[in-house]
Parts: C-alpha cells; sequence; structure tokens
C-alpha cells in the first residue's frame, strides 16, 4: 500500500464517484417504492380487516425474512421466465425496494400506533370519513414520528445499495473491482476509499434527516417509549 | 420447471458452510462485541485512548457496508502480504463487523442496568471488575438477548454475501447449479424458500429461550 | 395540481418517444476481465478486442450495442434466457456449448497455456501434478481440460476454481498456486504485466477457435450480420491493424491509444481509420 497507489487512487476517483452515483439513484429509487409501499402495507395491517391484514403480516414476514441477495436474483432472473426483461437497476431497485418496504411497514405500524385513539375518534366525530381521517390526521403525526425509525432504515438500506454489484450494477463496488483487477496493488487503498465514501455519506445522511426532524418537530408530541 | 432431487446434497452441503459461518461470527461478534462494550461504557482515565478506539471501530463497522469490509479483507490484505481462505475471509469480515453492532447493543444493555447495582456491589467491597463480572453483565446478556437474537437472523442473511469471494455456501451452491443448468428461478426459490425456512426456526427457538432466561421485573424501564 | 397533470404528460411523452425513436440495440455481454480480449480501462472505458470488434460490426451493420459486464458462466445462461443476445467473450466453440447456443464463424485461434511463477523450477508436466494445485477461471474450456483430463483421470491436482481470471493470477503470485491454466494470449498477456513474476511453462495444444455467441436458432437474425462484419473487417484490413494494436503492446499504451482514437469510431464511425489509428499509436 504505496503512496504510489493511494495516488492512483486519487486520480481514479471521478470514476468511483460515477459509481457512486449509480448507488445514490438506487438509493432513491428504493427509498421511494419502499416509502410508499410500507406505508400501504402499514396502513392495511392497521386498519384492514383480519384476513388482508393477515396478508400484510406474511409480506412482511417473507420480505424480511428472505436474504437481499436472494432478492435480487429473483427479481433480476424471475422475470425472464414470463417473458419480461428488466434491467439489473431495475431489478435492485425493486428488490430492494420492496424489502425496505417490509421494514418501513413496521416503522410507520409503531408510529400510527403510537398516536393516541382518541384523535380517530374525534376526526370521525367530526364526520370525516376513515380514509380521510386517516390521510388529515393520522398520517401527517405518523410521518413525523416515523422519522427516527426512518434515519435507521436509511444508513441500512445505503450500505445495501452495494449488494446491487451481485447482479451485475455497475456501481461503486464494481468499479472499485475494475481498477483492482487492472491493478491488484490499488485493491486495498481502493477499497479503503470506498468505505470512506460511504461513511461521509451515512453521516451526511443521518445529519440531514436529523435536521427535517427538528424543523417538523411538534412539541409534546413524541412517541412513549 | 421442476427440481431436481440430484440437487439436495449439494445444497445441504452449502447450508451446512453457511450455519457454521454464521455460528462462528456471532461467535465472535459477541466475544469483541463485549469487550467492545464494556471498554466503551467504563474506560476512563488511563484507559480513556481504549474508549476511542472502540468508539472509532464501532463507528467504522457500523458505517460502512459489509461488502466494502468483505473485499478490504479479502482483496485488499494481500497486497500487503495478508492473504486469508474464501470461508476465513468472509468470517473476519462478519465476525468484525457484527462485532460492532452487537457493542452496541451491550453498551445498551449495560447502561439499562440501575446504576445502583454497581454501587451496591462496590460498597459490599467487590472490586470493579469483579462487579462487573457477577452483577452488571448477567443482567446485561440477558436484557441483550432481544437485539441479539435480531443481529443472528440479519448475519445468516447477510452470510449470502460471502459466494462473491468464492466460499461454496448455499448461495454459491445455488448460483453454480443455476449457471450449469440455467434454472436460474427454481434455484433461487429454493433458496428463498429455505432460508425461510431457517429463519423462522431460529426465530422460534430464540424466543423460547428468551422466555426461559427472562427475569421478571428486570429491565422493564429504561429499554429503548 | 395542473402542473402535476404536465409533469405526468412530459414523462410519458418521453417515453413513448424514446421508445419509438430507439434504434436496433443488442445486448452483449462479456466477462471484462480478460486482457487483452476484454478489460476496464482504469478511466472506467471498456476497452478489448472482443469488444472493439463488437463495436466496429455494429457499425458496419447498422445497429446499436449495450455492452454489458456479466460473470462469464452466467453469460451463457444470460443469453439463453434472453437476457443477453451476443455473448463476445472470448468463447472456445464446443459442441457442449452449441447446444444451447449458435456460433459465428471462428475468429481466433488458441491453445491453452499454463503459467507459472519465475523460479519455481515448475514445467509443464511438474506444474500439473504431483500434488500441485492448479487454477482456472469458472466456465472456461481451460478448467474443462484440467477437470477431465487431470482430476478426472486420476492424477493428482487440486483444481481451484475463480470467478475472474484476475484473481487466479494474483493467486498464483501469492503462493496459493502453483500454475494457472487459461488461454494463451490473455497468459501472455498476464505475464507482460507481471514481468519478470510469471512465466508460461508450457502450452497445451487444444486447438481451440473462438466464435460469438448467440441464442439457438438465431431468433434475432444477429449472426449473419456479424459474420458479415468480420468479413468487411478482414477485407478492408482493419482486422489485421486490430491485431496488431492488441496483441503484442502493453496495456498502458493501447489504453492511451484507445482514448485518443475511439472519437474516430464513436463520432465519425469510421472504421477502417479507427483501427488504422489505433495500431499505429499502440505500436509506436
Amino acid at each position: 500500500m504505496t503512496v504510489e497507489s493511494w495516488i492512483q487512487v486519487w486520480y481514479a476517483l471521478p470514476v468511483l464517484l460515477r459509481g457512486l452515483l449509480v448507488n445514490l439513484e438506487l438509493l432513491l429509487g428504493l427509498l421511494a417504492l419502499g416509502l410508499v409501499v410500507g406505508m400501504a402495507v402499514a396502513l392495511v395491517e392497521v386498519y384492514a380487516p383480519r384476513p388482508v391484514a393477515a396478508a400484510a403480516v406474511a409480506y412482511e414476514w417473507f420480505f424480511r425474512g428472505v436474504p437481499e441477495l436472494v432478492l435480487l436474483f429473483l427479481f433480476y432472473f424471475g422475470p425472464d421466465q414470463f417473458g419480461v426483461q428488466i434491467s439489473a437497476f431495475t431489478a435492485a431497485v425493486l428488490a430492494l425496494g420492496f424489502r425496505s418496504s417490509a421494514y418501513q411497514s413496521q416503522i410507520f405500524r409503531g408510529a400510527i400506533q403510537a398516536i393516541p385513539a382518541g384523535q380517530m375518534l374525534a376526526a370521525r366525530s367530526l364526520g370525516m370519513g376513515r380514509l380521510r381521517a386517516i390521510w388529515h390526521v393520522v398520517l401527517p403525526q405518523a410521518l413525523r414520528l416515523s422519522l427516527a425509525g426512518w434515519s435507521n432504515e436509511f444508513s441500512s438500506v445505503l450500505k445495501d445499495t452495494t449488494l446491487a454489484y451481485g447482479i451485475g450494477v455497475v456501481e461503486v463496488m464494481r468499479q472499485a473491482r475494475y481498477l483492482t483487477a487492472r491493478n491488484f496493488r490499488l485493491a486495498l487503498p481502493a477499497f479503503i476509499a470506498v468505505a470512506f465514501l460511504f461513511l461521509i455519506l451515512t453521516y451526511l445522511g443521518n445529519w440531514t434527516i436529523g435536521l427535517v426532524e427538528r424543523r417538523l418537530r411538534i412539541p409534546g408530541l413524541e412517541v412513549r417509549r | 420447471m421442476g427440481l431436481d432431487w440430484a440437487w439436495l446434497p449439494q445444497l445441504a452441503h452449502g447450508l451446512k458452510i453457511t450455519m457454521e459461518l454464521t455460528a462462528a461470527c456471532m461467535a465472535m461478534g459477541a466475544a469483541l462485541g463485549i469487550v467492545l462494550a464494556l471498554l466503551r461504557v467504563y474506560a476512563r482515565g488511563p484507559f480513556l485512548p481504549l474508549f476511542w478506539l472502540a468508539s472509532a471501530y464501532v463507528q467504522f463497522f457500523r458505517g460502512t457496508p459489509l461488502l466494502v469490509q468483505l473485499m478490504i479483507i479479502h482483496f485488499g490484505l494481500p497486497s500487503v502480504g495478508i492473504r486469508f481462505t474464501p470461508f476465513l475471509s468472509g468470517l473476519i469480515a462478519m465476525g468484525l463487523n457484527t462485532a460492532a453492532y452487537q457493542a452496541e447493543y451491550f453498551r445498551g444493555a449495560i447502561q439499562a442496568v440501575k446504576a445502583g447495582q454497581m454501587l451496591a456491589a462496590r460498597s459490599l467491597g467487590m472490586t470493579r471488575v469483579a462487579a462487573i463480572r457477577h452483577v452488571v453483565l448477567p443482567q446485561a446478556l440477558r436484557l441483550a438477548l432481544p437485539p441479539w437474537s435480531n443481529e443472528l437472523i440479519y448475519m445468516l442473511k447477510y452470510s449470502t454475501i460471502v459466494y462473491m469471494i468464492g466460499v461454496m455456501d448455499l448461495m454459491g451452491v445455488a448460483r453454480t447449479i443455476a449457471a450449469r443448468n440455467f434454472r436460474f428461478l427454481e434455484l433461487f426459490s429454493l433458496a428463498a424458500v429455505i432460508y425461510l425456512g431457517i429463519v423462522l426456526l431460529l426465530t422460534f427457538a430464540l424466543r423460547w429461550v428468551e422466555r426461559r432466561i427472562r427475569v421478571p421485573g428486570l429491565g422493564s424501564a429504561g429499554r429503548g | 395540481m395542473r402542473k402535476r397533470a404536465w409533469l405526468w404528460a412530459l414523462v410519458g411523452i418521453v417515453l413513448v418517444g424514446g421508445v419509438a425513436l430507439g434504434a436496433e440495440k443488442f445486448v452483449v455481454g462479456c466477462d471484462i476481465a480478460w486482457a487483452p480480449f476484454e478489460w476496464v480501462s482504469p478511466k472506467g472505458a471498456y476497452l478489448g478486442f472482443d469488444l472493439d470488434v463488437m463495436r466496429m460490426i455494429a457499425i458496419l451493420e447498422g445497429y446499436e450495442i449495450e455492452i454489458r459486464d456479466t460473470a462469464f458462466d452466467s453469460i451463457i445462461p444470460a443469453v439463453v434466457a434472453g437476457k443477453v443476445d451476443i455473448g463476445a467473450s472470448g468463447f472456445t466453440i464446443t459442441a457442449e456449448r452449441a447446444e444451447v447456443v449458435d456460433f459465428s464463424q471462428a475468429y481466433w485461434t488458441s491453445d491453452q497455456a499454463v503459467v507459472v511463477r519465475e523460479g519455481s523450477g515448475l514445467n509443464i508436466v511438474t506444474a500439473l501434478s504431483g500434488g500441485a494445485k492448479v487454477g482456472a477461471q469458472r466456465g472456461t474450456t481451460g478448467a474443462g481440460w484440467v477437470e477431465d483430463n487431470l482430476v478426472g483421470k486420476g492424477v493428482n491436482v487440486t483444481l481451484v476454481l475463480y470467478e475472474t481470471y484476475p484473481e487466479a493470477v494474483l493467486d498464483l503470485l501469492a503462493g496459493r498456486l502453483d500454475a494457472v491454466v487459461q488461454d494463451e494470449a490473455p497468459s501472455q498477456q498476464a505475464v507482460k504485466e507481471y514481468a519478470g513474476q510469471l512465466v508460461i511453462a508450457g502450452i497445451i495444444k487444444t486447438y481451440e477457435e473462438f466464435g460469438f455467441l448467440v441464442a439457438k436458432g438465431d431468433p434475432k437474425r444477429i449472426l449473419p450480420r456479424i459474420n458479415e462484419g468480420m468479413a468487411k473487417l478482414k477485407a478492408s484490413g482493419a482486422w489485421d491493424n486490430l491485431v496488431a494494436a492488441y496483441f503484442g503492446p502493453s496495456l498502458d499504451k493501447i489504453e492511451a491509444a484507445w482514448e485518443a482514437c475511439i472519437s474516430i469510431l464513436v463520432e465519425e464511425r469510421d472504421v477502417v481509420r479507427y483501427a488504422q489509428c489505433l495500431a499505429d499509436r499502440a505500436t509506436q
């Protein structure tokens, strides 16, 4: 691990950053998917009749129990059997997104259930339909309460984006491997550099979420643990 | 789209490797994790540098992806002369990684044990070390079991990563058979089912253990 | 609400437009870690003999290609599954492979080389017997040869398989292997890259031929175009220039030449001038 190898990695930084951009795109896509689906699943689990809620629980259990890599491969090779071709990137967004939705639904469910039942009663007594009550009263509060747990999920999936390497997505790990294949002496500095890039991203992300949390905080509204 | 029974022995062997890897890395993680947690909670005065060291370690291994850590250990270290077999690289990477997470769970558990206990132990004449060993740790370890169980499940799932450096764990075997026979969907579905089954079994087993070692009244307040 | 509708309309137009304007495009699957046939430069560019031939034929025959980095032993399954249209990764034409894919005309001949560490004193016989640890890339004919002719015949060797060729070379350099079996050209390239550390102990005459491959039955009618493109390249002298550029010079020189000349291929789409430029600069 000579000074020269570090200098070479420095010059290769643009290439690594290009790969990191793919990780970030993947992150945004899967978090968005996870948010939408996770919210839906949480709502179903809390408000829907028993059998439907049970399906939601099964869904959660499946996507939390199957390893990410297996999910990635299933989503990448699965559609071929039905004649649909999807790119590795799309497969990664779907696989990691649905998995994230299972974890996010837990966070949302906890937040929804932390809101006093009286709120829903009050909303309905004002004549709001169930859906309107959920949309205007429960959700805004639940989203705020979820931010803390969401921060954990963010850190977790940021790191999981590297798994997309396994199905061929050209993200930062793959770029680092390319460098290594060309010159094995670059391996240690290159991967350490990637590690630090992730450290920086994790701190930035958590700091941002903390900022958002503080801005949206409503005094008196907290999760009673 | 059928299953070939000839695959089962290979898959079983792969599963054995997966379980060995997971068990070994959790053991390593627990040992190292407890040490790190103790350093983070109790290191003071002349031992302060150890506190910083432990904190830096936890920050690094929790803040960077496991895959990167694995690559550093397996592909990076050889350039400075340290070379491991794929299995060993996987074990070390996973062990070091889980140690950081476990350190946090143990730390939370240790801090949940009421401070009064330590005072009482010391007033009885115990040294700090003895108090930690005989009073704090037994309770802390019981409190740490639920998050520790989660971590075990996590590690079992993350163990799939080692196929990328050539370890023939369940994932590696599944992928190899799939590539040879072009039957990707069947094999990965089978792998998914097997992993789900193991996760389910482990979850029930761990819950049973939790119930059995629970101390009534311990840890109702201050547990996050 | 109005703003959102416009946004969705725009997205819709872009999607539809993209699909409509898309030229004919084929996905080329390749294990891009096998210099000099394919590798990735430090700047992240995909270059190599196979890849440039694919690019040049695409220009000559009027279609677009997308090069997708794929693990070597996954390329044929991917072609069979339809995920990848063309396999271009130094594939040896074998009867076994021809059962599931169709090959183009042969474009390269090769034997297997046995690479050992300089100074280890191993020759081709001692490197492949007596408890030796032999490395090969998973799914290659080299690996197959060792399996069939050594392990299968009871010779005392241990075969260690690797996902990529560079990994096997690294383990050889580190002393974890006694020999690595791989096609001639990449072996020669490896020996050159690690000058003084590696040497070719011997050649196993396997008389292999490389071909590009597509799914069985060639549903998209790609093979005739590939064969025609290759013929055009050979007739125009571009093929010979490409060979001179990629087989012989060091990787650094080839990369520098590629960077200087690639605009001729991508922008001006002049295949012959590109090959000439590459050969001139690489062999300087």
